[in-house]
């Protein structure tokens, strides 16, 4: 255990804890555009940026991405110190300059009172901002379907080759997790294209509501060792026939006690 | 002692108190969640069932999940879904066979039943008793149609 203070207030933490972890439970919170539960740490976005200091230090301080920072004894924490603010309203404007069509960049942005860049904006810039969340994701969900390729100004995230990905199976995560909805997907009733791979989904056998692509069920049966006809009926549909089964055995059970 | 959770069909009325309850226990900056338990038709005249969540011992859902964003609760025996975790790909959606997985599009996340951290307000507010959460010498948590 390691006591440390934030924004003055003193909380416990595990040595060792990364200090946004810690900031997370405590309801503290900053920009943490490039976090996500599923996958370590990463520090692409710098917005998680906070000011330390210790009362050994003389007065010196830090700034430290807070993703990264493993907490010790005596940190003395402030997330909205006046530089750090100033900090990260100049990442945001950067960012403006760079996505500058981008409605979720521009909601971060405002957020800090910055509602046009200072920078000379990108116009034909898109709305990447490289944080390879999804290239993480997919990569913890074990697919490693896409990844980032190129370095400097021309990297970007894409299936290899530039191809349909091989390894995609259609699951969307990483579209959902996308923090600027970039990852476009479209679904028709019965298929899906995301990456520019097709899908067929898996309709349920009573309602035809599509439920997942046949892809992603074949993977989760082969490898999660899951029936694949689980698979073939929706959540509602499920609930019905689950209402149905429970409903004969209590009508055995009044019938029962009525005889 | 563990408690469990009970379900007897028999004493349900389909008033869908349970379901407001746990709207209502679910609320976010001001949004209603959706309802993890519904009250179903069973089949026969007057027969609701409440479906919800069973908690099973091999929970599809748990299987189905690639990032560990399900994990059993050994204090409730409830399984709790993470939703720092979760990266909504919606298997454990599409993988429960009792339909007790679901999407919740108004809060946008994928939600199940916790057994509201061992207090589960269905049960509290269900003026038949048709869901009762006691201390039981069973198997923590698990449904049963009581006779
Ligand atoms: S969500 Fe479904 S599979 Fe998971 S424990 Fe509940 S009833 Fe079982
Ligand atoms: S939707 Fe979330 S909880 Fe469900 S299987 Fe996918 S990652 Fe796991
Ligand atoms: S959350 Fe993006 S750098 Fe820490």
């Amino acid at each position: 255990m390691v006591r440390l203070t934030i924004n003055g207030r003193v909380v416990q933490a595990e040595k060792g804890e990364m200090l946004l972890v810690v900031m997370n439970r405590e309801k503290i919170s900053v920009p943490a555009i490039c976090n996500h539960g599923a996958v370590e740490a990463f520090g692409a976005c710098r917005l998680c940026t906070v000011e330390i200091t210790k009362n050994d230090w003389n007065g010196w301080k830090n700034y430290v991405t807070s993703c990264l920072y493993p907490v010790e004894d005596g940190l003395i924490v402030s997330t909205h110190s006046e530089t750090v603010i100033n900090l990260r309203k100049t990442l945001l404007d950067l960012h403006l300059a760079r996505h500058p069509h981008s409605e979720h960049v521009r909601q971060w942005a405002m957020e800090y009172g910055i509602t046009q860049t200072s920078f000379e904006e990108i116009p034909d810039g898109d709305d990447c901002i490289l944080c390879a969340l999804c290239t993480r994701i997919c990569d913890r969900m074990g697919f490693a379907a896409i990844s980032t390729v190129g370095r400097g100004h021309g990297k970007e995230v894409a299936p290899p080759l530039n191809e349909p990905p091989p390894d995609c199976t259609g699951c969307l995560a990483c579209a959902q997790c996308c923090p600027t909805e970039f990852i476009t997907f479209s679904d028709s009733g019965t298929s899906r294209e995301i990456w520019g791979k097709q899908f067929e989904m898996i309709t349920c056998k009573e309602c035809s509501k599509p439920i997942l692509t046949k892809d992603f069920a074949e993977t989760l049966s082969k490898t999660r060792n899951i029936p694949a006809d689980y698979f073939e009926v929706c959540d509602e549909c499920h609930r019905k026939a689950t209402a149905l089964t429970m409903g004969k055995i209590s009508q055995w059970q009044r019938e029962d006690t009525a005889s | 002692m563990k408690k469990q959770f009970s379900v007897d069909p028999n004493l349900c009325t389909g008033c869908r108190t349970c379901e407001l309850a746990c709207s209502f226990t679910h609320t976010v900056d001001g949004k209603a969640g959706r309802p993890r338990i519904y009250a179903t038709p069973g089949g026969f005249e007057d027969l609701w069932v409440p479906v919800t969540c069973l908690q099973c011992d091999d929970a599809a859902c748990v299987k189905s999940c690639l990032v560990d964003a399900l994990k059993r609760n050994p204090e409730t025996g409830a399984i709790e879904l993470n939703e720092a975790v979760c990266v909504k790909c919606m298997a454990c959606v599409a993988a429960c066979p009792f339909g007790c997985a679901l999407v919740d599009p108004e809060q946008d996340k994928v939600i199940k039943c916790d057994l509201c951290g061992g207090d589960p307000a269905c049960a509290r507010f269900c003026p038949t008793k048709a869901l009762t959460y006691k201390p039981s010498e069973l198997k923590a948590s698990k449904i049963k149609v009581l006779g």
